[in-house]
């Protein structure tokens, strides 16, 4: 269903409020029927509603498609919430009830025909599970990545020991030149689409302006190194989409996104970038990162200054504790 | 004349054993004071002065003897102190070190310790609870209540008792496992611990003899002073208990951040360095509320048990009434217990921030997202066990068709909670989706949505409990009109500002997101602490439409009991082992090197089997000790006649 678009940036919310204005029309929908003397049973209303959440809307609306874990784990939950509505209390949980215990006792025609084929067909499906399961499978197996592995206390690069716990990047500065991740959070881009096409015009807030100096300088001096070295892989946007990234699989980190360097400390972003995945740790299984160990190709003042560079332009902040 | 002499000689007799019991308790502490000076003064020096170890060093170099004392610089502190001893062990991979059976030491130690841990967290939370309702029927006006609440505190303390020596066999069953698999770090750990160890031996033996005389002497201290001296044991008995766990938490607060000791893991004569690590703190507020949730979870379930397997109405409505209370107590504590976690974790961060990625970024995340599905079980359970308690009651049905409305919130509040940030995938999946992020549900994957989750269900959870409170009243004050918009506002605007909090956290830097969890967790607390008093104020003297129908429930609330006591243990079985692996490859974390075969970290499956084998074993054992419990009971012997209301449950007279 991807004539309805999931809008960028508000995707999250949009799912929520999708759901509960599917919910609230269902309600709606049946509280009329039950106002006009047709409302729908108990079971047949829990069923519509497992079967449209997991069935229809996670599996057909939202994209990119949801990985089959993450369905069953919503599929479970959603299962439980539904037999929670149906059972709330004695009365509906009759109401849910009977249609079960009226098969099972058969004693009408219809039921008896439903109790007969139920017992024909549910054989036959747990058959074709069982088979089904036993056929082999050519797909690669499920692989439990560890994306974000734990950084070791220290990195050594071009000779020297950072303590990632407190080093900082030496290039976010203040006019003054000292350390001050307030001063740079203050001068990122706003996090919006068309973020650069934003209007600076003070060299303060413009790396392009030609008196920009100090931490904005050195910002669009990150982006000089970003567009001649990384952007091949992790794109113009810095959205993990660049010209090669789709020869890989994972492709690679898309750092617009609230999950990835949004939630690490700086250095961490150093250590990954010097290190590459190669020098990823034992934890990191199963290593899947192409991405050089740039310490062989960046200064480490380079390799600051990139890191900078993505942290402005996606106008996420790195993870402090202070 | 006679009648005088008769109250004096009753008043001299209860005197008299005012100031025994005060003579018993007073030696049953004496060891404990006796020690702590002790180790005030390095074991065995006059109180004051510097530990012996310390005090022979520093003569030592007075005397100018060729031994020169060697100093060590507190690898946490920072603190220069003597360094005494050889430091932590080097060990290897051999019979030496790690001496073992055919079989894994590892899984071994690991079911001995989390066994012991099952049973002595539950020891330690009933007697809270006996304290708070042996109390609470003391205060009451209403005689018919006190002697109801009497009796439940009772047998609360009289499944604690045999559940007691089972968590002292298992203590030993520890010990000897410790001493026989791991003599090395055993050994190191002792070593620095040596001057608590036995602090830690004598609490036990005070707590036993307070713990019996509070049991036995229960008949004998039912009235007057003497129930007041008989609560102040249980004071004192939970005072014990409480300093037990503590004790208990150092140890394993000093595996994971040690302190006191250099970078060889020399001792430098501070205990107190040793004990108040820096995850001391948060672990031990946040294992007393884990254990008080887990003490209700378990009790309630022994009701719940009775209670499906009961003959008689009048037995269906003690323990109907008696889960009741029993999973209050548990929830009460379960409520702030993920706000304890958050401290918990937020100091691991600060600790080590290696430590918190492995746990929440890294190599165990995962078994993060199954502590979020253990925690939505326990909510969800709750709610449903309050939604069908309603149908006990008259009026309760009048709340029971919005129920659909709560269950909605529960589930979204869940699945945003529960949503994996580290997706399992196949390749192909991985591919389908463009990226290791999922565009929609990553943005649920991060902390900033799961706050906003819990935070939800935990308000959905109040807004039951509040309606619950009112399932048979009316509220007939002046201000109830008032009162009820009132409430319906502050609801909806502490959910509206949950919601807006998460999404906002998007947007601001990672230190100013975490501050964020206090106004979250604020409009939360607020909720429970501000709208549930002025519940009770709505319903003072408010219109009864019914009685409680106790023990007209449906049987799948007890379920919903047993599945939430089930829960809890699984969790705090998968808890222990995060806790315990995120050390990695460290007896001591950064000290004392883990060199063993079993060093690594278990595949979650392999881990995810062992936990469940641990509560099943808990379980069958604590079924055990349950059936024990009936043994002695005394049956309520009055028939319930057909066609009858059942009366409220009244409680057995005497033990």
């Amino acid at each position: 269903m991807t004539w309805l678009k999931l809008v960028e940036g508000y995707m999250p919310m949009q799912m929520i409020s999708e759901l509960v204005i599917c919910i609230l029309v269902f309600s709606i929908i049946n509280y009329s029927l039950k106002r006009a003397g047709m409302g729908l049973p108990k079971f047949w209303a829990g069923i519509f509603v497992w079967a449209f959440v997991n069935v229809f809307y996670l599996k057909y609306r939202i994209y990119p498609p949801i990985p089959f874990s993450v369905r069953a784990i919503y599929g479970t939950v959603s299962a439980c919430g539904i037999f929670m509505w149906v059972s709330g209390s004695q009365q509906e949980w009759e109401e849910f009830k009977r249609p079960i215990i009226n098969v099972l006792d058969a004693k009408t025609g219809m039921t008896k025909f439903i109790r007969t084929a139920l017992l024909i067909l549910l054989p036959i499906g747990l058959w074709g599970f069982a088979y089904n399961s036993f056929l082999p499978n050519f797909d690669e197996p499920i692989e439990l990545r560890t994306v974000h592995p734990a950084p070791p206390a220290t990195t050594k690069v071009h000779g020297k020991t950072y303590v990632l716990q407190t080093a900082s990047n030496p290039y976010r500065i203040n006019p003054e030149g000292k350390y001050d991740q307030a001063y740079s959070n203050a001068h990122i881009v706003d996090q919006s689409m068309g973020r650069l096409m934003k209007d600076v015009n003070s060299a303060e807030e413009n790396p392009w302006d030609p008196n920009a100096k100090g931490y904005i300088k050195h910002v669009r001096e990150g982006g000089e190194i970003f567009f001649q070295n990384c952007h091949f892989c992790h794109g113009d946007n810095l959205n993990g989409r660049g010209l090669w990234a789709f020869a890989f699989n994972p492709i690679p980190a898309n750092f617009t996104d609230a999950g990835t360097i949004a939630q690490l400390q700086e250095t961490f972003v150093f250590w990954r970038v010097s290190k590459g995945g190669i020098g990823l740790p034992g934890e990191a299984f199963p290593w899947a990162s192409v991405m050089p160990p740039w310490e062989q190709h960046l200064t480490v003042d380079e390799i600051w200054k990139v890191v900078m560079f993505e942290y402005w332009h996606t106008g996420y902040y790195p993870r402090t504790w202070e | 004349m006679g009648r005088l002499f008769n109250q004096m000689t009753r008043g001299k007799k209860k005197l008299l054993a005012v100031s025994a019991l005060m003579v018993m308790g007073g030696l049953l502490l004496l060891p404990i004071f006796l020690s702590v000076t002790a180790v005030a003064s390095g074991g065995g020096a006059p109180a004051g002065g510097p530990p012996a170890d310390v005090v022979a060093a520093q003569k030592a170099g007075e005397e100018g003897e060729a031994e020169k004392v060697e100093m060590g610089r507190d690898i946490y502190y920072k603190t220069e102190g003597p360094a005494i001893g050889d430091g932590a062990p080097v060990t290897a991979d051999n019979e030496t070190f790690y001496p073992r059976y055919n079989f894994e030491s590892r899984v071994l130690l690991w079911v001995a310790n989390q066994q012991h841990l099952y049973y002595g967290s539950f020891v330690l939370a009933v007697p809270i609870f006996c304290m708070c309702i042996e109390f609470a029927g003391m205060v009451s006006k209403d005689k018919a209540m006190a002697k109801k609440y009497d009796q439940l505190a009772y047998d609360f303390i009289k499944i604690s008792l045999t559940a007691y020596s089972l968590t002292a066999i298992l203590g030993g069953i520890l010990i000897f496992t410790f001493l026989t698999l791991y003599p090395a770090f055993f050994g190191y750990l002792s070593s620095i611990f040596r001057p608590v160890m036995h602090i830690y031996a004598l609490t036990f033996v005070a707590e036993s003899g307070v713990l019996y005389i509070y049991y036995y002497g229960w008949d004998k201290m039912r009235e007057g002073v003497l129930k007041w001296v008989h609560l102040s044991m249980s004071v004192i008995l939970n005072v014990i208990g409480t300093v037990l766990m503590f004790l208990a938490n150092s140890w394993i607060a000093f595996m994971m951040s040690p302190a006191g000791v250099d970078e060889q893991g020399r001792y430098l004569g501070n205990i107190w360095h040793v004990i108040h690590t820096a995850l001391w703190n948060p672990l031990n507020v946040h294992r007393i509320l884990g254990n008080m949730a887990f003490g209700g979870g378990v009790v309630a379930a022994y009701a719940a048990y009775r209670f499906l397997s009961s003959k008689t109405d009048e037995e269906r409505a003690h323990y109907d009434w008696m889960g009741y209370i029993a999973m209050s107590l548990g929830v009460a504590f379960l409520i702030p217990l993920p706000f304890a976690g958050y401290w918990l974790m937020r100091e691991v961060y600060a600790y080590r921030q290696q430590m918190g990625i492995t746990l929440m970024g890294g190599l165990l995340a995962w078994l993060f997202i199954i502590q979020a599905t253990m925690i939505g079980i326990l909510f969800l359970t709750t709610n449903y066990y309050l939604w069908q308690a309603l149908g006990r009651m008259t009026g309760g049905e009048r709340f029971q068709k919005y129920i659909k409305y709560l269950v909605f919130i529960l589930v979204c509040g869940l699945l945003v909670f529960i949503t994996p940030h580290t997706i399992v995938m196949t390749p192909a999946e991985l591919k389908a989706m463009g990226g290791q992020q999922h565009p929609v549900l990553g943005n649920y994957g991060v902390m900033s949505a799961k706050n906003g989750g819990i935070n939800a269900i935990i308000m959905t959870t109040i807004i039951s409990f509040i309606w619950y409170q009112r399932g048979n009243r009316v509220p007939t004050v002046s201000w109830a009109k008032f009162g009820n918009i009132f409430m319906g506002c502050f609801f909806v605007i502490a959910q509206l500002n949950n919601i807006w909090l998460a999404c906002y956290g998007y947007f601001i830097p990672a230190n100013v997101r975490i501050g964020l969890s206090v106004p979250q967790v604020a409009g939360t607390l607020s909720c429970l602490f501000l709208m549930t008093p002025l519940n009770l104020a709505m319903l003072k003297n408010g219109r009864q439409l019914g009685p409680i129908r106790w023990g007209q429930i449906p049987p799948r609330s007890q379920y919903a009991i047993i599945m939430l006591a089930t829960a809890f243990t699984w969790m705090m079985g998968l808890m222990g082992y995060i806790r315990s692996s995120v050390r990695l490859f460290w007896h001591v974390n950064e000290v004392m090197r883990d060199n063993s075969p079993w060093a690594y970290t278990h595949t979650i499956g392999f881990a995810a089997n062992v936990i469940s084998f641990n509560v099943l074993f808990f379980w069958i054992s604590i079924m055990f000790v349950f059936w024990l419990g009936t043994l002695g009971a005394k049956k309520i012997p009055v028939p319930a006649q057909a066609g009858q209301p059942v009366p409220s449950p009244q409680p057995a007279t005497g033990h």
